[in-house]
């Protein structure tokens, strides 16, 4: 019953707001009819939700002209380096020329007659481009610097989100409704789980670029999945134990040191 | 004459037109402004926020995928600088005072009344402490939902969350407001 009953909070919450769908709306609409609780529990969010209505920022104003803050970008933009900026031409074209690369390196290795000796150092230059494959070189080399670039703000983003998540676990939890003596940590268990896929996906952790964040992301994939093996109402002295850990490495501070660092 | 599209716009700022920058402004600038004023409650922040969301969107035009509406694309680099501009603001203010402490700013706003403004400051600065006390996602999707009218599937797509996360986050910065706002009268 009091699942139950926690599972309509839910609802509620989201028909005060008016973010449920029609039929959503009409079925939680029918449970309020029904349910003495739940109607209180609607009639206090539904006033809690007028006040922050009659938050005057919903009318507000900027406080400068748009003339003003086109003028302020501009000037922004002046201060920031012409190489900072990657236009599409340069992307499609680093990626065509990548492709040049690749497929020259692969001619190569099919006529190559007949197979060369193991490489060692003293040999690695006779392997090395002719000096006629420079503009192709450098082309492969800025497009290496522009995916150097994209694997550390994918890396940075990774960690701030973490951090938010871990943040979150580290700040004081809500109780959880649907169990006595637990805490509700279901929306951190499954954003942990969201960033861990996220991870496999995207973060790289043995690229040049990103290495000096090895470490660091190490320690919040681990917490991570602490996380998100939690239940969705938690013991405390479980998610104690995780609050103790991240302390104990210091991770949050060591986050935005690395997260700073990886953002240039 | 029809006016350019926001797409058309991204692409002119994509090839490096600066000119495309002013029409885009006029068209988002504002909304923009309130979602990161309903976020950090300081116009000097948000103000901050939208030049650099404009900074941003114009570095990385080239990054936009055409297809993708250029509204919520925008939205997203401006909750994701207004989280950075709070968190630097939290580790400042974590070695000078404590963050309820930090006293909510006035802003500009339509109705020019005085009585309206002074019932408006009161309830902004309830809001603003309520608002405070929330984790920084939970504090986005609300904005998102109440001060913006976003859908659950809009807000999801624009902070790269599940629809259940949002769900959850929504029902719980819910439950954290109406704890801190009861007994308050609007």
């Amino acid at each position: 019953m009091i699942l139950l009953h926690g599972r309509w909070r839910r609802r509620t919450a989201l028909l005060a707001l008016g973010a449920l769908d029609e039929a959503e709306a009409g079925r939680a609409r029918a449970h309020v009819g029904t349910c003495a609780a739940c109607a209180r529990d609607l009639e206090e969010t539904r006033s809690a939700l007028s006040l922050v209505s009659a938050d005057p920022i919903h009318a507000a104003e900027p406080p400068i002209p748009l003339g003003a803050l086109v003028t302020r970008v501009q000037a922004r933009l002046d201060e920031t380096p012409a190489a900072g900026r990657v236009s599409r031409p340069l992307l499609a074209g680093a990626g065509l020329l990548a492709a040049v690369v690749l497929a020259a390196v692969a001619g190569r290795a099919l006529l190559r007659t007949p197979p060369p000796p193991a490489a060692s150092p003293e040999t690695a230059s006779a392997t090395a481009p002719p000096s006629d494959a420079g503009p192709i070189a450098d082309s492969a080399a800025a497009m290496g610097r522009i995916e150097s670039t994209l694997e550390r703000e994918r890396a940075a983003r990774y960690l701030s989100d973490a951090q938010d998540v871990l943040v979150t676990v580290a700040s004081s939890p809500q109780r959880c409704a649907r169990r006595h003596n637990a805490v509700e940590v279901g929306p951190e268990a499954e954003r942990s789980r969201e960033l861990l896929a996220r991870r496999r996906l995207f973060v790289e952790t043995d690229a040049p670029s990103t290495v000096v964040a090895r470490d660091v992301l190490d320690d919040v994939e681990e917490m991570l999945r602490e996380v998100a093996a939690l239940d969705a109402c938690a013991r405390p002295q479980d998610l104690e134990a995780i609050r103790g850990e991240i302390a104990r490495r210091h991770l949050l501070m060591k986050i935005d040191l690395v997260t700073r660092e990886l953002q240039g | 004459m029809t006016e350019p599209s926001d797409r058309d716009l991204m692409g002119r700022l994509a090839a490096g037109d600066r000119d495309a920058l002013s029409p885009l402004m006029e068209r988002h600038h504002r909304r923009l402004y309130r979602i990161a004023l309903a976020y950090l409650r300081r116009p000097d922040d948000a103000l901050d926020v939208v030049q650099e969301t404009f900074v941003k969107a114009f570095v990385h035009a080239a990054r936009w995928d055409g297809a993708a509406e250029v509204a919520p694309w925008l939205t997203r680099i401006a909750v994701n600088q207004a989280i950075d501009v709070y968190r630097r603001g939290r580790r400042r203010l974590a070695h000078e005072e404590p963050l309820d402490d930090a006293a909510p700013q006035g802003f500009a706003v339509h109705d020019p009344s005085p009585e309206r403004r002074v019932m408006g400051r009161e309830i902004g600065e309830r809001v603003d402490s309520a608002l405070r006390t929330l984790p920084e996602r939970q504090r986005a999707v609300f904005v998102l939902r109440h001060y913006q009218d976003l859908s659950l599937e809009e807000i999801a797509q624009t902070l790269d969350m599940s629809l259940g996360t949002v769900k959850s986050a929504l029902h719980r910065a819910v439950a954290r407001l109406r704890e801190r706002l009861q007994g308050v009268h609007s």
